[in-house]
């Protein structure tokens, strides 16, 4: 079964900002700021990633919390710009 | 501003009485130098800002002008001005100054050579004519937003276009220019250790908080004798203590891209009178009602400062501690 955008996200998230570990305490809706799992040059890193991954870009007024801030609001930002194309 | 809890804020909060201010400064140089390093005398980085001209005022009253060498250390995209005012306040001080161009140091390392290949990879009209800055978006108090660092070209017609630069290219591109600092600092040990002085540092309290100040570069000093002192607080200092007139007007900047660009603009989002306010109020917990009526902002604006500052302070944690060791001596 494919893995839902979710699923990618939160992997890429663990590989690339948890080195690996477990990220079983990281809800789908906690804030990847707050929670300290990704700083500002982090973010830059899954911007990067999402524009690779799902061939979409971000624009400049689109880097916002309510589209990155969580694992939650990611998919539900990539599922938008994806409908838009 | 009183409150039930007796915190106290307001606009005034960061008023400073120079003249005790500048005593227990120069009495904490005079006894770090003498007491703590054994050193007579000390080597300060004048770069023609308001922070390295505050602190050599103080260094030259704790020391005696006789036992302070100030280092002017430009390189090529140096703004010239910085030379001139340096030069000027040293001048006005009589103090012994040596002046060396870190150009051919930074040559030697690629810094230049390395860059503009990141830059002509991302805007292919980029050339050795051309200027360039980085800076943040300037609307922290209007916009929950992510920070992203934006790089600005100006080609020799003055023609300006702006893109956002990736992680990897901003990643890339401060690693090269954070050689400039430490190229200093290298240069600042080599004479402050060759007369028995110490590297006395010129970070003020806004930049230690927030992290605007590169590990072993211009964080790599003996004594931070003003980062005590807010911004603001460094300027009323610069005031009292008769720090050229140029220097006090210019408006704050690093200094360190062909183009000028401001700290606001490269670093902290908002203007200093507004920045250390809001600082003082973050790391002494006063609440927020309290802010809002004293400096007339909103919820909204004062959790989108907070969580700004906050961010840069968790990234930046490292700055302000030694290196983290198992077992500490």
């Amino acid at each position: 079964m494919q893995p839902t955008i979710e699923q990618q996200i939160r992997n890429f998230i663990i590989e690339t900002f948890l080195f690996g570990e477990s990220s079983n305490g990281l809800k789908d809706t906690d804030s990847l700021l707050e929670t300290g799992v990704i700083d500002s040059t982090g973010f830059l890193e899954l911007i990067a990633f999402i524009e690779e991954t799902y061939r979409i870009k971000v624009k400049d007024d689109e880097l916002v919390p309510e589209n990155l801030d969580s694992i939650a609001n990611v998919s539900d930002f990539i599922r938008r710009k994806q409908a838009e194309v | 501003m009183e409150t039930p809890n007796k915190i106290e804020f307001s606009k005034d909060i960061l008023k400073i009485n120079p003249e005790t201010e500048t005593e227990r400064t120069c009495q904490f140089i005079r006894e770090m130098a003498h007491k703590g390093f054994k050193r007579k005398g000390a080597v300060v980085g004048l770069s023609g800002g308001i922070d390295s001209a505050v602190a050599i005022e103080l260094t030259v009253k704790a020391l005696g002008k006789e036992n302070v060498l100030s280092l002017f250390l430009p390189e090529k995209e140096s703004n010239p001005i910085s030379l001139e005012y340096g030069q000027k306040q040293a001048a006005k001080l009589g103090i012994e100054t040596v002046l060396v161009d870190i150009t051919e140091n930074l040559q030697s390392f690629g810094v230049y050579q390395k860059r503009n290949a990141v830059i002509k990879s991302i805007i292919r009209e980029f050339n050795d004519a051309s200027k360039f800055y980085i800076s943040l978006p300037q609307n922290l108090l209007e916009k929950d937003r992510i920070n992203y660092h934006s790089i600005t070209i100006q080609d020799k017609n003055g023609n300006k276009e702006t893109k956002r630069l990736s992680g990897a290219e901003w990643l890339e591109i401060s690693a090269c220019q954070n050689i400039k600092q430490r190229s200093r600092m290298i240069q600042l040990y080599y004479y402050a250790e060759k007369n028995n002085y110490i590297v006395v540092g010129t970070t003020n309290k806004s930049e230690l908080m927030q992290g605007f100040f590169l590990k072993f570069g211009d964080g790599g000093v003996d004594i931070e004798p003003i980062s005590h002192l807010y911004k603001t607080q460094v300027y009323q200092l610069a005031n009292y203590l008769g720090v050229i007139q140029e220097i006090i007007d210019r408006p704050p900047s690093p200094d360190t891209y062909s183009l000028p660009v401001s700290d606001k603009e490269l670093y902290f989002c908002l203007d200093y009178e507004l920045l250390d306010l809001l600082l003082y109020a973050y790391g002494n917990n006063v609440p927020y009602h309290i802010i809002e009526t004293v400096l007339g902002l909103d919820q909204k604006q004062i959790d989108r400062v907070f969580k700004d500052f906050k961010g840069k302070e968790q990234a930046t944690w490292h700055l302000r501690r030694l290196p983290p060791t198992i077992n500490p001596v």
